[in-house]
């Protein structure tokens, strides 16, 4: 048994190394995570240090990408915002993961009008226009980083719940599940020892082709204005300054976009090649 | 099958019924009212007063919600609290510019992206092939409001192609077309990849099917087999999905409108949140939950009606 | 027109200088008249405003963006004069006397009729649309601006006197030639129930309004039936464009003849105009600044508040957050308007020594304070200068972002601690006063100012006949506010307009339009 697991383990790294998209994407990926972990040793200048007489400049040796609006480094600010990103993505797909896991589960494996109820929440949540809901969410409570992951865990929560209850549905009614049922398991012994491990595969795969979307949500609510306080430096906040400056300068808009892309394509060449690695089906038609 | 799309539809009520109160109760908790933003710095408590029992803001909340559904039922939406028009014509002429917007964007990535699809799996497993599998991936993963930033920066800001802000001119077509190139591209970009991907998938795997390969057995051209009977097949789930897609595509078009300044209804939304222009407010907000519940509801029917496997399920 | 028949009472010698400049004013304008013969045929003047019209009734006008329409479609019996200085000319009247302090005697010129056939303008025209705003049970946002009307008297058919209950002379810089002032037809309101929303029933002006497209454009055409001096142009469309850089690009690809562009584009746009085209600057009167909420007990140090006044650094901020343009202001009370100060007490520019020792005498230690904003860009730039300011003192700051609605309900919050402010401005220093009064403490007067002195003269300014003493008066008053401690003035902004060559905008002096002077060139 034991044995068999390491094989697939191998199988799967075997496979996910002979991708070289996924290895650019885990490239990426670690680039992206390396420099938000050591962006204090990388950054040139004080990201948030104001230098107001040399402000809105271009691309210099000294200051590569330039300065935004009050003189501060756009290549640090740069630099900081892969911090932002991570801060929010990593939260919020465990929370909305979390979250999603137990009310798909007790959808999938509860009774009918529990499940129904939790549809019909799930649904609902699905069916709030994102930006309202934000624009709302932020108006009551404040922009900051904590109501940002606030507002994508929530808006999330739908997309795990329906992927771990659709799993838990085919599991539960699968023959071995119902073999343990007739040996009279307990409900929680079935969902710990049977379920669980079979929907995690899935969800870890859905969990790496989320993180840009969630990336590109922050982005988009701090490019509105209702992400980070400044004077902290996201992606978005970036794009926003670029934004009303765009006849000004372009670096900011670069600044703020184009590590975002890279960081999205990253994380989905990642996702892909762990999804396709993962499912033998598919592993063996490409 | 009847009873499965009964059960869906009247869930598809529900939801909205629970959306729009959740949503509406929310709104009106948060600091702010029309009121003073209508009156300025210069309302006197009085003023304020009389004006909030006009709106029917004094009001407790379930009876106001209780207001505007029975309204909302026979189409009244209530009127704007700045010009007193009615919400439903102030709405109407947003919608418009939204609608024309999804719609050529959609119809752009729609064409490209299926031609895409057919050209990888006709070619598959060529560079060409594997080429167009990075870009499609690429094009999805790329958030739609940069490529809005950088398409107004590149063809407007710098190159002086198209124009950058608006929806042009109401009575000159022409015009109007060109201001609906860059926010369409912008939100179409990741549809085409999205399509292509989704076409050659479906294209790839009703082709091993077996009546296809009797066709070609019977020696009919391989061309002709593709486009008589695999990419009929394939387009399916391809309007499926963008049905789905709507209530994406109205996300889309909020970030289009604000980078490209165009009216519409993401425009209005935001705008009278800001102003906490309640009925505007709630009026769009019930119309885009309508428009993607009713598609994703659709799509679930359409998808139960191929697929009889979940119709049992639910 | 009716000769000068009354004597003038009581007449302010600026008010002498201002008839005297009005009748220049007049001559000009007769020897230019022919050489706008030719320009009548088929000419659009596309400008564009910063909000969308809310109402075309002068009495619900949400400000600036409806008063520029109205002031096209609606007579007045003053307007505003075109030009450096704040001066009016005459517009519907033939004539306008002071004749006391509480009488002011108008007649009406005997050529000015309304639309959709309304007949001619009477004074009981006059009187409909002066009572209605100041009418209690009308509920007009702008009543404030005619709360000191008692009525008008209809002495002939188009001749009147308005009746004041007290000496107010900002009558003459606010109320008749601005929003108050705009005269409706009675009979036509009369005939769809008192008031109008986005219809219109009957205009008057030079201009008539011909369409509406919600969040897109006003559309203006000539009125055939003006008996007045020409307009130049036959339709002026008033596009609804919020962001001034949208605006500039717009007017980049040709799509506008004027408009308000960006500070942050102003030296590229000067040093690099695109063809045919002038940039030029006004000094605005809105005001900026930095308040302090006295009734906050974490700010009720008089010595930590002037340690704040001192360590905030207004050249960086005007540097950064306005692109190097904007003045340092030394009030609420703009240059060129009766009051204005010539120096702060505080000086603009930060003295960090001096503000650490004051931080030092009161006492506190470990400061940490939080800034309420509205999430614009210039106030979020401020917002992050001042905190590097205090942050050099060891005052740690914390920045607050809210959205418009959320903003302006901060004014009720007794947990407001400090907080960046705009206020518009009209030409006359007792609007300024007005919000800074006890009685405004939580409504908008969020610091919560409140002193007799400064409260007597609010209340007596507006009296005050002699613009010396007038002027002695709100320099005091704005010496009060900045003893207080609760205040740090930054700017009145500044407004660059970008017009084409083809066009002779008319605008007020801080730079707004007053669309229906406009002229080809």
């Amino acid at each position: 048994m034991i044995m068999k697991q390491n094989n697939e383990l191998q199988l799967i790294i075997k496979h996910f190394f002979r991708n070289i998209l996924g290895v650019a994407g885990f490239l990426i990926v670690m680039l992206m995570v390396l420099s938000a972990i050591f962006a204090d040793f990388i950054v040139p200048y004080d990201p948030i240090a104001l230098n107001i007489k040399e402000r809105l400049q271009g691309p210099s040796f000294s200051h590569l990408l330039g300065t935004d609006q009050l003189g501060r480094d756009i290549f640090s600010r740069m630099v900081m915002g892969s911090r932002v990103a991570l801060q929010v993505a990593l939260p919020t797909v465990f929370g909305a993961v979390s979250i999603g896991f137990v009310l798909g589960m007790i959808a999938g494996f509860g009774p009918k009008w529990l499940d129904n109820a939790i549809i019909l929440l799930l649904d609902t949540l699905r069916s709030f226009p994102t930006v309202m809901f934000a624009l709302a969410v932020v108006a009551l409570v404040g922009p900051s980083l904590e109501t940002v992951i606030f507002i994508i865990i929530v808006t999330s929560i739908p997309t795990y719940g329906r992927v771990v209850r659709t799993q838990t549905l085919s599991i539960k009614s699968s023959e071995f599940i119902l073999a343990e049922k007739s040996m009279g398991s307990s409900t929680a012994r079935i969902l710990l020892v049977h379920i669980l491990p079979n929907i995690f595969g899935p969800i870890a795969v859905l969990s790496a082709m989320e993180i840009p979307t969630i990336i590109g949500l922050e982005a988009g609510l701090s490019f509105l204005g209702m992400g980070v306080r400044p004077p902290t430096p996201s992606w978005g906040s970036l794009l926003n300054e670029g934004y009303t400056l765009i006849r000004n300068t372009p670096w900011l808009l670069i600044a703020g976009g184009v590590p975002l892309i890279i960081t999205t394509l990253g994380f989905t060449f990642l996702g892909e090649t762990l999804r396709d690695a993962v499912d033998p089906k598919l592993r063996k038609r490409n | 099958m009847l009873g499965y799309i009964i059960k869906r539809l009247s869930l598809a009520v529900l939801i909205i019924v629970f959306a729009i109160t959740l949503l509406f109760v929310m709104i009106h908790s948060i600091p702010g009212d029309p009121v003073s933003t209508m009156l300025g710095p210069r309302a006197t408590p009085e003023l304020k007063a009389s004006l909030e029992e006009r709106m029917g803001l004094n009001e407790p909340l379930p009876v106001q919600i209780a207001y505007f559904f029975t309204n909302a039922i026979t189409g009244n939406l209530g009127t704007d609290v700045f010009t007193n028009r009615p919400v439903t014509s102030i709405i109407g002429e947003q919608l418009s510019y939204t609608l024309m917007l999804i719609f050529a964007s959609i119809s752009w990535s729609a064409l490209l992206g299926i031609f895409l699809g057919c050209y990888s799996a006709i070619k598959r497993n060529t560079i060409s092939d594997k080429i167009l599998a990075v870009l499609s991936v690429s094009f999805i993963a790329t958030p739609s409001f940069v490529v809005s930033l950088y398409s107004l920066l590149f063809f407007s800001v710098y190159l002086g192609w198209l124009p950058a802000i608006g929806a042009g001119d109401s009575d000159d077509l022409w015009d109007q077309l060109i201001h609906l190139v860059l926010p369409a591209f912008s939100i179409g970009l990741s549809w085409v990849g999205y399509i292509a991907r989704l076409v050659r998938a479906s294209m790839l795997e009703i082709m091993s099917e077996n009546h296809i390969r009797t066709a070609r057995a019977f020696g009919l051209p391989r061309r002709w087999v593709i486009y008589r009977y695999a990419l009929r097949l394939a387009i399916l789930p391809t309007i499926t999905v963008i049905g789905v897609g709507m209530g994406f595509l109205l996300s889309a078009a909020v970030f289009a409108e604000i980078v490209f300044s165009r009216p519409g209804l993401g425009k209005l939304v935001i705008d009278s949140i800001t102003t906490r222009n309640y009925p505007v407010v709630m009026g769009s907000v019930l119309l885009s939950t309508i428009i993607f519940v009713v598609s994703t509801t659709l799509s679930d029917i359409i998808n139960a009606m191929l697929d009889p496997r979940i119709g049992r399920q639910l | 027109m009716g000769k000068n028949k009354i004597e003038w009472v009581k007449i302010p010698l600026s008010r002498r200088q201002m008839l005297k400049s009005t009748a220049a004013f007049s001559a000009v304008m007769a020897s230019s008249s022919f050489s706008n013969a030719w320009a009548q045929s088929g000419s659009t003047l596309r400008g564009r405003t910063y909000a969308d019209m809310r109402s075309l009734d002068p009495a619900f006008s949400q400000g600036v963006s409806d008063e520029e329409i109205h002031a096209c479609i609606y007579n007045k019996l003053i307007q505003f004069k075109p030009g450096s200085k704040w001066e009016w000319q005459l517009d519907a009247a033939a004539d306008i006397e002071q004749v006391d302090t509480t009488h002011i005697k108008f007649a009406l010129k005997d050529n000015i009729g309304f639309t959709n056939g309304f007949g001619a303008m009477t004074a009981e025209d006059v009187k409909f649309s002066f009572e209605r705003v100041a009418d209690e049970k009308m509920e007009s946002p702008n009543k404030p601006d005619m709360d000191a009307l008692s009525h008008v008297e209809v002495t002939g058919e188009r001749e009147g006197v308005i009746v004041l209950k007290s000496p107010f002379q900002p009558l003459w810089t606010i109320s008749l030639p601005y929003i108050t002032g705009n005269i409706v037809s009675k009979k036509a309101f009369e005939s769809v129930g008192g008031r109008i929303d986005t219809e219109v029933v009957a205009t008057s002006g030079p201009y008539t309004h011909f369409s509406w497209e919600p969040k897109q454009k006003t559309t203006l055409r000539a009125n055939p039936d003006w008996k007045g001096e020409k307009v130049a142009f036959d339709e002026v469309q008033i596009f609804h464009i919020d962001d001034e850089k949208t605006a500039e690009i717009a007017f980049e690809a040709g799509e506008l003849d004027f408009t308000r562009v960006s500070l942050a584009s102003l030296e590229r746009l000067k040093a690099n105009p695109p063809s045919n085209s002038t940039v030029e600057g006004f000094p605005s009167l809105y005001y900026v600044w930095v308040g302090m909420n006295l009734n906050n007990p974490k700010l009720s140090n008089l010595k930590l508040r002037q340690a704040i006044q001192h360590a905030i650094d207004v050249p960086s901020i005007l540097e950064a957050a306005y692109f190097g343009v904007a003045e340092a202001s030394t009030g609420i009370i703009a240059p060129g308007l009766i009051g204005n100060r010539a120096s702060n007490k505080v000086p603009s520019e930060a003295n960090i020594e001096k503000a650490r020792q004051l931080l030092k005498e009161s006492g506190e230690s470990n400061v940490s304070l939080r800034i309420s904003i509205l999430n614009k860009q210039a106030n979020v730039t401020t917002a992050q200068i001042v905190q590097a300011n205090l942050a050099a003192i060891g005052i740690s700051l914390e920045i607050d972002l809210h959205e418009a609605a959320t903003f302006w309900e901060l004014g009720g919050n007794e947990n407001l601690e400090l907080v960046i402010n705009r206020y518009s401005m009209t030409p006359d220093p007792y609007y300024a006063t007005s919000w800074f009064i006890c009685e405004q403490a939580g409504v908008w007067n969020w610091e919560g100012h409140c002193n007799e002195e400064f409260d007597r003269i609010h209340k007596e300014g507006p009296g005050e006949l002699d613009v010396g003493k007038r002027n002695a008066m709100y320099q005091r008053a704005q010496d009060i506010m900045e003893e207080s401690g609760a205040y740090k003035f930054i700017t009145h902004e500044y407004t660059p307009n970008i017009y084409r060559n083809s066009i002779k905008p008319a605008l007020r002096p801080d730079g707004l339009p007053l669309y229906r002077y406009f002229q080809r060139s």
